[in-house]
């Protein structure tokens, strides 16, 4: 019989191992795959965006809570499609052309994971066709753009041009975050929403689907 | 005299802007010539220090360099300081078995240069080299991300890297005394984004003990850490060094009130909200109200929280001595 309380230990304390095994001994029990997300790994990476944002966790245990989520997630992926059960969104995530910094990318990513979106991870140096091929192909709804360097955000706005150019820019919602990135730059150059912190990330996505 | 020294004993308020790339504003050079070209630095600092009468001068901030010296690859731009990119090590074994390089290799050869330049210019200005701290170099050698999370999960394999990234860096300071650097800005950014715990374990054990063996009167070391914050200072401290320069999320009056008087603490004007997307005026404004925060601190050096970047206007620097100027008198 599992421990579900096991599996929320197990994400929040970053053990990867663990939280595969409970969730593979839950699931030979017969327990739903949506609730073993929405009732015990979802909260678990809620408490853990809370620790982190007042300096309780880190960076590390953040991105080891995440890894310890994603490992669960790849066995209950195919379950949750199969059943119907749909992301809360499809999240397009990169760091913007001519940028190769990923930790903020990478926190942000894992964040969202946390939050029920399922996140669709590009990676580095990502040019628009990139974004405009996940939004074609892979249904994404969301586009989360990071930027490090004061010189590759003007690259941000060239992708939005680039979704507007190609037709898709109404099919999804646009959200930015980066350490030089502020509220103004974001509504300049055309963008949803914006996040000042990786933890934030979730709440700004919520809120730019709602508008 | 070094650096505690000349700050302390100073009769008047200073300024120590990580800046490099508003100088190419003045001699037309690239990033990517800085960061292949000692002369490129020369003239670029030379020109600045005309400009503004700075008491220091410095290298370029290039932390790719020594990376690349361990066999990093990197992505290079004519308008970035280049990037590491991809994964040198990824196991233990390769750990275990990667070389130590030798100050001079690669790259760290053209910085090692530009401070026997930089000794020549005239005005005998305090010059400054800027190397990379041992958290944040083994972590580019293992991936930024994949070291946070093996800072937990393996901490043998990021152990042994320290040890190798110690070795060099002690070298490479060595080797900065002997071309006549009178200090080194050691730049650990990494280190921030640990808890204090893993700062303590993993960054100021290593920087104590590089500190000891390559620091002496003849060489300052400031060790900057832009991520840092005022719960990250004491771990920070247990290096013993004696001067720290600290990034926009650091409570620098708070930290001002945490450390010794003999202590010296530079920062820290967020680099792009305050020299980049900011009117001159207000970075005027903002340099100010930092310099009137701290006024009072003979222990306090105003300067930008990071290097500046490349598109900082050459205006925004002007406004920050102009404000340190109307300061003074």
């Amino acid at each position: 019989m599992a421990d579900l309380n096991q599996l929320h230990d197990a994400v929040l304390n970053g053990d990867a191992k663990t939280a595969k095994a409970v969730t593979e001994q839950a699931l030979a029990a017969g327990h739903e795959p949506l609730k073993l997300v929405q009732d015990h790994m979802m909260p678990a990476m809620s408490e853990v965006g809370r620790r982190f944002e007042c300096n309780e966790y880190f960076v590390p245990e953040l991105l080891l809570a995440a890894r310890a989520m994603k490992g669960s997630l790849e066995l209950l992926r195919p379950l949750l499609a199969a059943k119907g059960n749909e992301p809360v969104g499809r999240v397009a995530l990169g760091t913007v052309k001519g940028d190769l910094h990923d930790i903020g990318k990478n926190l942000v990513g894992a964040m969202l994971e946390g939050g029920g979106y399922e996140v669709i991870d590009l990676g580095v140096n990502v040019t628009p066709e990139q974004f405009i091929a996940a939004i074609k192909d892979k249904k994404a709804n969301i586009v989360a753009i990071s930027a490090l360097l004061t010189t590759t955000m003007p690259a941000m706005k060239t992708t939005i041009d680039a979704l507007k150019a190609a037709g898709v820019r109404d099919q999804v919602k646009i959200i930015v975050g980066g350490a030089p990135i502020t509220q103004t730059f974001a509504d300049e150059i055309g963008a949803d929403g914006f996040s000042e912190s990786a933890a934030g990330a979730v709440s700004a996505a919520r809120k730019v689907c709602l508008a | 005299m070094n650096f505690n020294q000349l700050v302390l004993n100073s009769p008047r308020r200073l300024a120590l802007p990580i800046s490099m790339s508003p100088g190419l504003a003045l001699t037309g050079a690239k990033v990517s010539d800085i960061v292949t070209n000692s002369q490129a630095q020369l003239d670029a600092q030379a020109a600045l220090q005309q400009r503004y009468q700075s008491p220091f001068v410095l290298g370029a901030m290039d932390l790719s360099v020594e990376a690349e010296a361990f066999g990093c690859t990197i992505a290079v731009s004519d308008s970035e300081v280049p990037t590491v990119t991809g994964r040198l090590i990824t196991n233990q074994e390769q750990a275990d078995k990667l070389a130590v390089p030798q100050p001079g290799d690669r790259r760290t050869g053209v910085y090692l240069e530009a401070v026997r330049l930089l000794r020549q210019l005239p005005g005998q200005p305090f010059v400054f080299a800027g190397c990379i701290g041992p958290f944040s170099l083994a972590a580019r050698l293992v991936g930024v991300s994949e070291a946070m999370e093996l800072t937990i999960a393996e901490p043998e394999l990021m152990h042994t890297l320290l040890e190798k990234c110690t070795d060099f860096l002690t070298n490479y300071l060595k080797a900065f005394r002997a071309a006549g650097a009178h200090g080194v800005i050691m730049a650990e950014p990494a280190a921030g984004l640990l808890s204090p715990r893993g700062l303590s374990a993993y960054s100021s054990v290593y920087v104590k003990r590089l500190a000891a063996e390559a620091s002496d009167e003849a060489l300052s070391i400031v060790l900057h850490n832009c991520g840092a914050k005022l719960l990250h200072l004491p771990a920070i401290l247990e290096t013993g060094l004696k001067a720290y320069h600290f990034g926009a999320p650091m409570d620098i009056v708070g930290a001002l009130g945490k450390v010794a008087p003999d202590v010296i603490l530079c920062g820290n004007l967020d680099p792009a909200g305050v020299f980049v997307q900011s009117p001159p005026a207000e970075t005027t404004a903002k340099t100010a109200q930092l310099l009137a925060a701290t006024a009072g601190h003979r222990n306090f050096v105003i300067s930008s929280g990071c290097d500046l970047p490349p598109n900082a206007p050459l205006a925004s620097l002007d406004a920050f001595y102009a404000a340190v100027k109307t300061a003074n008198q």
